[in-house]
């Protein structure tokens, strides 16, 4: 951490803050510029609180140097980790492919996607049981009825399951129903419910909150490892920017910042960060250009008719062609063995 | 246009605002919903000023129908635009690659460069001599004699130049010496610049604004289509969103929803759109995998000592792997019959 003392700072003042660092066990080194002096401080590993040092006099300002995570950084850990989703492996170079519905809504609807998203070449079924939705006059999704189904679509096709929970208390639940709990945008820092996730073996797909940065979502990773999990998936979903022309801005920029930052894998799914089901595939493409480590898209036999998520799903047909294109980016890219991991 | 009535709004509210409509010798269709009154304006094709209603008594809410631009939009021209660059046509299918330092420095500099970038693959040399720097302290260009050593590259390399202007006054004089004119993103509402850019003949590489909505973009290229210069090529280069991670946001969206609404070409610009030079390789893939018609990209011979943009530049030798890696993508794409428009 760097402590930047003001210009006006005195002698004094100075000599106050170094005598602070050292009362916390920590050491000063102190750089004289030819305005002002600033302070490394240097200590053990452990993080350092800012606001220890923010309020006394004569500090402009405090910049963190060490990353706050650590079991989530690639400093940490310098391998790809490579996560279960039933016999399915993700982060070993291959795309994974996570397909189906928003929500749950019927034994007909789910059975009929999962046979399609099978057919169609995907890894796991998705599908929401219990769903976090803007309104709460819109649907809420069919509960443990809807996880049933998912079990039963799973008998059918052998896809694992991936499915969403919004309250630590459903946890136990979805967790004897599902193979992977995912962790939804608008509960990316509900910490009571990373905390429970991270208590469970299942593997978490982790989304990012809509105005998270990088790091706040690094950090809500951390909660769930902290807890000894291991087994968490990275989701770039979309930011909110000011552009309106899509749902969300895809923040493409975050795959390969997260890989260079990260041992745990990336997917993107582009049908909320787009939210229009014309630019899914342009965007599925783009994300593993970009070296995601696979995608998760929302299909529905009748996207017309669909409960929630119409305008951005895809129909079975469309989501066929659309793995087809995905496979083609990475077959040419492992054809001329090129690593879609960042630079360094 | 709509006008949406309050749900308190009278008859004579109602009548009044519809005798307005009329005025303006445009026709009202009401619609009497349970809870409020819409009015549907509709006239000859010509844009209708919201203003003219937003402030009469019992006006709600006013919702635009038709799209502000017409000449640059795809309803307008529905095949894709072909613009030239030189020899080469941009928007033809083949990802077209603009390379180069950011700034020219000196002789040396630009010419190791433009030879670089030519051995490379690239099919026009960018740099600018007129730099419109965000601290008037910093490193403002060469001027004139920048745009001499670009004519040398040319000379030498017979790459075709891209530099940008700044100022309408100078747009004769970059035009004498360049084969495109590009506007920056600072400058991508300088309304005078954009007219005296349409005045000319150049081909002209127009940056979004990082502030700018894919609307605001689409009516600064029409200021230069319609002053008879059809010739416009549109560059995302990243907006400003609550991220630090990454210099700009890449609004990898802008993609196919440009390909979708105008019939001019759209670049990337990963090099702004990141700021980091780590990833700049990752976002040109993933760019013309979601359909970008061709890449801008920083190259400087030794970035650490580069006058601008160091950060972010890529070397030579990177460059070249680079275009190979986009070429893979570029050709698995023509391979897999995957077009860049947008599925619709």
């Amino acid at each position: 951490m760097m402590i930047i003392m003001k210009t006006s700072a005195s002698q004094e003042e100075l000599e106050n803050v170094l005598a602070s660092v050292k009362g916390l066990k920590l050491h000063p080194h102190r750089i004289s510029g030819s305005e002002r002096n600033v302070i490394g401080v240097v200590g053990d590993g452990r993080p350092i609180e800012p606001s220890n040092f923010i309020r006394l006099p004569g500090v402009a300002s405090v910049i963190p140097i060490s990353k706050p995570y650590k079991l989530a950084s690639r400093e940490f850990y310098p391998e790809n980790t490579l996560i279960p989703i039933g016999d399915h492996v993700v982060g070993n170079g291959t795309p994974t492919i996570i397909g189906g519905p928003c929500a749950v809504e019927s034994r007909d609807q789910i059975l009929e996607v999962a046979k399609a998203v099978k057919e169609a070449g995907a890894h796991a079924l998705r599908g929401g049981a219990f769903k976090p939705r803007t309104s709460p006059y819109s649907f809420q999704g069919m509960g443990e009825d809807g996880l049933k189904l998912l079990a039963e679509a799973r008998d059918l096709t052998g896809l694992p399951i991936v499915t969403e929970v919004t309250s630590p208390d459903l946890v136990p639940l979805v967790a004897d129903y599902a193979e992977v709990l995912q962790i939804g945008a608008r509960n990316m820092q509900n910490y009571a419910l990373l905390k429970a996730a991270g208590q469970t073996n299942r593997t978490v797909l982790l989304k990012r909150g809509m105005s998270a940065t990088i790091n706040d979502l690094l950090m809500a990773a951390e909660y769930i490892l902290a807890q000894g999990n291991q087994n968490v998936i990275l989701c770039e979903r979309g930011i909110r920017t000011f552009e309106t022309a899509t749902r969300n801005t895809t923040d493409i920029n975050a795959i390969p910042v997260l890989q260079a930052q990260t041992h745990l894998p990336v997917i993107l799914d582009p049908s909320h960060s787009t939210g229009h089901w014309e630019y899914v595939s342009a965007l599925a493409r783009s994300g593993i250009a970009a070296g995601a480590d696979g995608i998760i898209v929302e299909v529905h036999p009748d996207p017309a008719c669909a409960l929630s998520d119409g305008a951005q799903s895809l129909k079975p047909r469309r989501f066929k062609r659309l793995v087809k294109q995905v496979n083609a980016i990475a077959n040419a890219l492992k054809a001329e063995d090129i690593s879609t991991n960042p630079l360094q | 246009m709509l006008i949406i009535m309050r749900t308190s709004a009278t008859k004579a509210d109602v009548e009044n605002v519809v005798a307005r409509v009329k005025s303006f010798d445009l026709d009202a269709h009401l619609s009497d919903g349970a809870e409020r009154t819409v009015i549907g304006v509709v006239g000859d094709g010509r844009p209708v000023e919201k203003s003219l209603f937003i402030r009469l008594p019992g006006v709600d809410n006013i919702v635009p129908i038709s799209k502000s631009y017409k000449l640059a939009s795809r309803e307008f021209y529905p095949k894709n635009s072909l613009v030239p660059i030189g020899e080469n046509r941009v928007g033809n299918g083949s990802a077209i690659i603009i390379g180069g330092p950011c700034a020219v420095e000196n002789r040396e500099q630009l010419l190791e460069a433009a030879q670089a970038v030519k051995d490379a693959g690239a099919h026009a040399l960018r740099g600018g001599a007129y730099k419109p720097r965000t601290s008037p302290y910093s490193f403002q260009g060469m001027g004139e004699d920048g745009l001499k050593l670009l004519a040398e590259a040319r000379d030498l390399t017979g790459l075709p130049i891209v530099t940008e202007i700044i100022s309408p006054e100078l747009v004769p004089l970059v035009a004498d010496y360049a084969d495109v004119l590009q506007i920056g993103a600072r400058n991508m509402q300088n309304y005078s610049l954009l007219k005296a850019a349409g005045l000319t003949q150049r081909t002209i590489l127009l940056k979004r604004g990082m502030s700018a909505t894919i609307s605001d973009f689409l009516m600064a290229a029409e200021y230069i289509l319609s002053k008879g210069n059809q010739n416009v090529i549109l560059c995302e280069r990243g907006i400003r969103t609550f991220e630090t991670a990454t210099r700009n946001t890449t609004d990898i969206n802008a993609i196919p929803v440009l390909k979708s609404l105008t019939h001019l070409p759209v670049m990337l610009d990963p090099s702004h759109s990141t700021g980091d030079w780590r990833f700049v390789s990752s976002l040109a893939r993933s760019g013309i995998a979601a359909g970008a018609d061709g890449l801008v990209i920083e190259v400087h011979p030794d970035p650490a000592n580069a006058l601008s943009d160091g950060a972010q530049s890529l070397k030579p030798k990177r460059f070249a792997e680079l275009v190979n890696q986009v070429n893979i993508i570029a050709n698995a794409m023509k391979a897999a019959n995957i077009t860049a428009l947008p599925e619709g």
